[in-house]
């Protein structure tokens, strides 16, 4: 076990096309995987338009669901993600971590826990009792408030979490989100009766992600600043 | 480095280890190449899904695929149950038989995961 805390790098990336954010992805991916030296973990931080995304498991989202889905207005992405149908878009804190696992634990079963302990955390700051299910992500009772989705190829994550804040949660009425019928989507704006921006829950974000990974923070010089 | 390879005759059958598959946690999904696909040694060949996360698989040897396991599609938890016996993976030609000389055997392999624990 690593005395020394590990060190996570902060990127804001603000409002990003998500095709652009996925760019920079692989950047930093890329980074870990072919430099000598050791890259540092970043934390992408960002804000999409209207998107529907999709993972590895393409087979139920033929092109017809997707013009379907984009007949709405939204953009429409096939990753190469874990999980199912989900949508990003305006008032949704979303989070890409790019980490070496071999930084913290080789496991991607303990790393998502982690996460998701993070997402709980962070609600507990707002007052609001979040817990996980049999379903991958972070619930206020049969409401989901935060999705999961990852990616891992020699032990650098990749995609990761979406956080609704004052998301508008009707994008979600049109799927079944993550393709589990019968649950529902909510925000910490729905939860609070509150409009709760990004600005209010990124750095209560951050705070949980330091002490549920135990590590310390530096900024990016090049992030956008927050509202 | 957790996926092995069993030799038979010039196939090989390969699948992840124990250590992988708890590693992963419960398998809802193996995304496998086509058979005839060419393999390189260290070359992505597939995925596996598990708790929203898809594991990229890497290929122990070069060769060519000869079977993918069909019985993953309906029974994904078999990589997690049998990860040895009926959760293999694929099945290669073993093109550069050298190849196998630079893989860890099984004591060594458990060796490296003691490693890996500390």
């Amino acid at each position: 076990m690593p005395v020394r805390k590990a060190t996570l790098r902060v990127v804001n990336l603000g409002r990003i096309c998500y095709h652009s954010a996925l760019k920079i992805q692989q950047q930093h991916i890329k980074q870990h995987l072919e430099s000598c030296s050791t890259p540092p973990n970043t934390l992408l931080l960002c804000e999409h338009e209207p998107i529907y995304t999709t993972g590895i498991r393409r087979a139920p989202y033929n092109l017809k669901e997707e013009q379907r889905l984009q007949a709405l207005g939204a953009d429409f992405c096939r990753t190469n993600r874990g999980g199912l149908i989900t949508f990003h878009g305006p008032g949704q804190l979303v989070c890409y971590p790019i980490l070496d696992l071999g930084c913290f634990k080789k496991s991607i079963r303990w790393y998502v826990c982690e996460l998701e302990r993070t997402v709980i955390s962070m609600c507990r700051m707002f007052g609001i009792e979040a817990t996980t299910s049999p379903d991958t992500g972070v619930w206020v009772g049969e409401n989901k408030i935060c999705a999961i989705g990852i990616h891992c190829g020699r032990y650098i994550t990749s995609h990761g979490l979406a956080l609704n804040c004052n998301t508008d949660l009707t994008w979600f009425q049109h799927i079944v989100p993550c393709g589990i019928v019968g649950k529902g989507v909510t925000s910490l704006s729905q939860e609070l009766g509150r409009d709760v921006t990004l600005g209010e829950a990124t750095p209560k974000l951050l705070e949980a992600f330091t002490e549920q990974f135990n590590c310390t923070l530096t900024y990016d010089l090049n992030s956008v600043e927050t509202q | 480095k957790h996926e092995w390879v069993r030799v038979e005759g010039s196939v090989g059958t390969v699948g992840i280890s124990n250590f992988a598959q708890e590693a992963l946690g419960d398998v809802v999904y193996c995304g496998l190449p086509e058979v005839g696909t060419k393999l390189e040694q260290m070359e992505e060949f597939g995925a596996l899904e598990s708790v929203k996360a898809a594991s990229e698989l890497y290929s122990p040897l070069t060769g060519e695929v000869t079977d993918v396991n069909s019985g993953l599609t309906e029974n994904p938890g078999l990589v997690n149950k049998a990860c040895y016996e009926d959760g293999w993976l694929i099945k290669m030609t073993i093109e550069k038989p050298e190849e196998l000389e630079e893989l860890m055997d099984e004591a060594a392999y458990e060796k490296f995961v003691k490693s890996l624990d500390s």
